[in-house]
């Protein structure tokens, strides 16, 4: 695979009169993913240049089994506001961090991994 | 518009969680006079003067070469005149102040302790926590939000240890390791500290650690302590942890060693301003109750001594010695001057 090309953290900041989605973009290599929260045209690619980076997210735990996040919460309100979409995945993190409503599929998750954990004991 | 009040309710959130703290931290004051707060008591301006006067500005210290790095700058010379050697003085004046600037001294912080939510139904969403860290620009670090979602479903501000585990990974500081570096660990300071490496360590300290850290008063704590023992205060004289030292020994009074030192290198009016910011830090002791009638200095310092020192013998002994000195020293000038014929009053008296 090419090595992707990694765009201003800042993003392009060419808006474009389409409707625009808060999403993540998988940077990273093979085994090793890594994603970052990206304002973009909704209809764009993931590898396409995107407006703005509003954040990463690590999905591999660290040492002290912690994932990390980032937002720049000043900014995402800011395309809310204008109407961007947020996709399920941003969405709830986004609801994990207490900045959103917890989304309903969090807690899907969790019944279902409480479920397996019982079923496995 | 609903992300909007959420956001406004954590951040009003988390500086209630502080401003708890503060509260916690008043009350404690009152009732426990040990780990009362020395902010308020370092950053008083007459404590500050006194301190900055203690240090004793010395430009070949202060301006000695320093391995830090940096490039040297060879040395220039240059013909000037007076007014313009008038500025060049004043400006290695703001220079040196600059380098002398103290590293604050407060208090310890504290854990904050109540969780933001706690939702039950998020039981088992993950194995691991989630870090979430607030990068918007123009922050400063203390006012960042970063909360942590455990794996049972709490969501709770970070720990100070993983806030500056976060800011250090996002917003990195230069110099300044993600972990603590190997030389704080206690065998290594040892050796650094027999190898009286002192400002080595502080100025690491001062990198690695905010000033209210744990760690970062447990280390200046022991060096201080280290330095009080072996009577080493000349190597951190003329430098920016002066001041922080002295304000420790005053604040625990455990000043004798210092004062010792003091007489003995012959700087009286130093002594009697540490007696003084002694006084101004600790009203209520003896020695601060019962006026002192004397205005001399020596005699101040007698004064302290006998009412509260710990080496009353040691130190009286080498005052007495002192003002034997000063009197010898005061007949011997009298002699070159009488040689020289200078002295207006003794022509008079002979006359």
């Amino acid at each position: 695979m090419p090595r992707l090309p990694l765009h201003c953290s800042s993003g392009t900041g060419v808006i474009s009169p389409f409707s625009k989605a808060i999403r993540l973009a998988r940077y990273g290599c093979t085994n090793r993913p890594f994603y970052h929260i990206v304002v973009i045209d909704v209809k764009k690619g993931e590898r396409k240049p995107p407006i703005e980076q509003v954040g990463v997210y690590d999905p591999i735990p660290n040492m002290h089994n912690e994932k990390l996040v980032s937002f720049n919460f000043e900014r995402i309100q800011h395309w809310i506001a204008k109407g961007a979409q947020v996709s399920t995945p941003v969405a709830d993190l986004l609801g994990l961090a207490g900045f959103l409503p917890v989304h309903p599929r969090t807690y899907m998750r969790a019944w279902r991994n409480r479920r397996t954990v019982e079923k496995c004991s | 518009m609903l992300s909007h009040h959420i956001s406004k309710l954590l951040r009003r959130s988390y500086s209630r969680a502080i401003s708890n703290c503060r509260d916690f931290t008043s009350t404690n004051v009152e009732t426990d006079p040990t780990k009362r707060d020395p902010a308020p008591f370092f950053f008083n301006k007459e404590i500050q003067q006194c301190l900055e006067t203690l240090t004793t500005l010395d430009y070949n210290k202060v301006f000695r070469t320093r391995k830090d790095g940096y490039k040297q700058k060879p040395p220039e010379f240059k013909f000037l005149t007076d007014e313009e050697l008038e500025e060049a003085r004043k400006a290695a004046q703001y220079r040196a102040k600059k380098y002398l600037q103290m590293p604050p001294v407060v208090k310890e912080r504290l854990e904050p302790s109540e969780p933001l939510c706690e939702d039950p139904a998020l039981q088992d969403h993950d194995t691991v926590k989630y870090v979430f860290t607030d990068i918007t620009y123009g922050l400063k670090d203390r006012q960042r939000s970063i909360v942590v979602r455990e794996p049972g479903g709490t969501l709770r501000h970070a720990f100070w240890k993983e806030r500056d585990r976060m800011i250090q990974t996002f917003l990195p500081k230069p110099e300044r390791k993600l972990q603590k570096p190997k030389m704080f660990e206690d065998e290594y300071m040892k050796d650094l500290l027999n190898r009286n490496e002192y400002e080595f360590i502080l100025d690491r300290a001062c990198v690695q650690f905010e000033p209210d850290d744990p760690d970062y008063k447990a280390i200046t704590r022991e060096v201080y302590e280290h330095i009080n023992a072996e009577r080493h205060f000349d190597v951190l004289r003329s430098t920016r942890h002066f001041g922080p030292m002295v304000f420790h020994l005053v604040w625990t009074s455990n000043i004798d060693n210092l004062l010792y030192e003091m007489i003995e290198t012959n700087r009286i009016e130093d002594a009697a301003l540490l007696i003084r910011l002694y006084h101004m830090i600790h009203p209520t002791t003896k020695s601060a109750v019962e006026q002192c009638e004397h205005t001399d200095d020596v005699d101040f310092i007698m004064h302290y001594v006998r009412l509260e020192s710990l080496k009353k013998d040691k130190i009286q002994k080498l005052l007495q010695s002192y003002k034997e000195l000063q009197r010898e020293r005061e007949i011997v000038a009298e002699g070159i001057k009488q040689a020289h014929g200078i002295s207006s009053e003794n022509v008079n008296i002979n006359k």
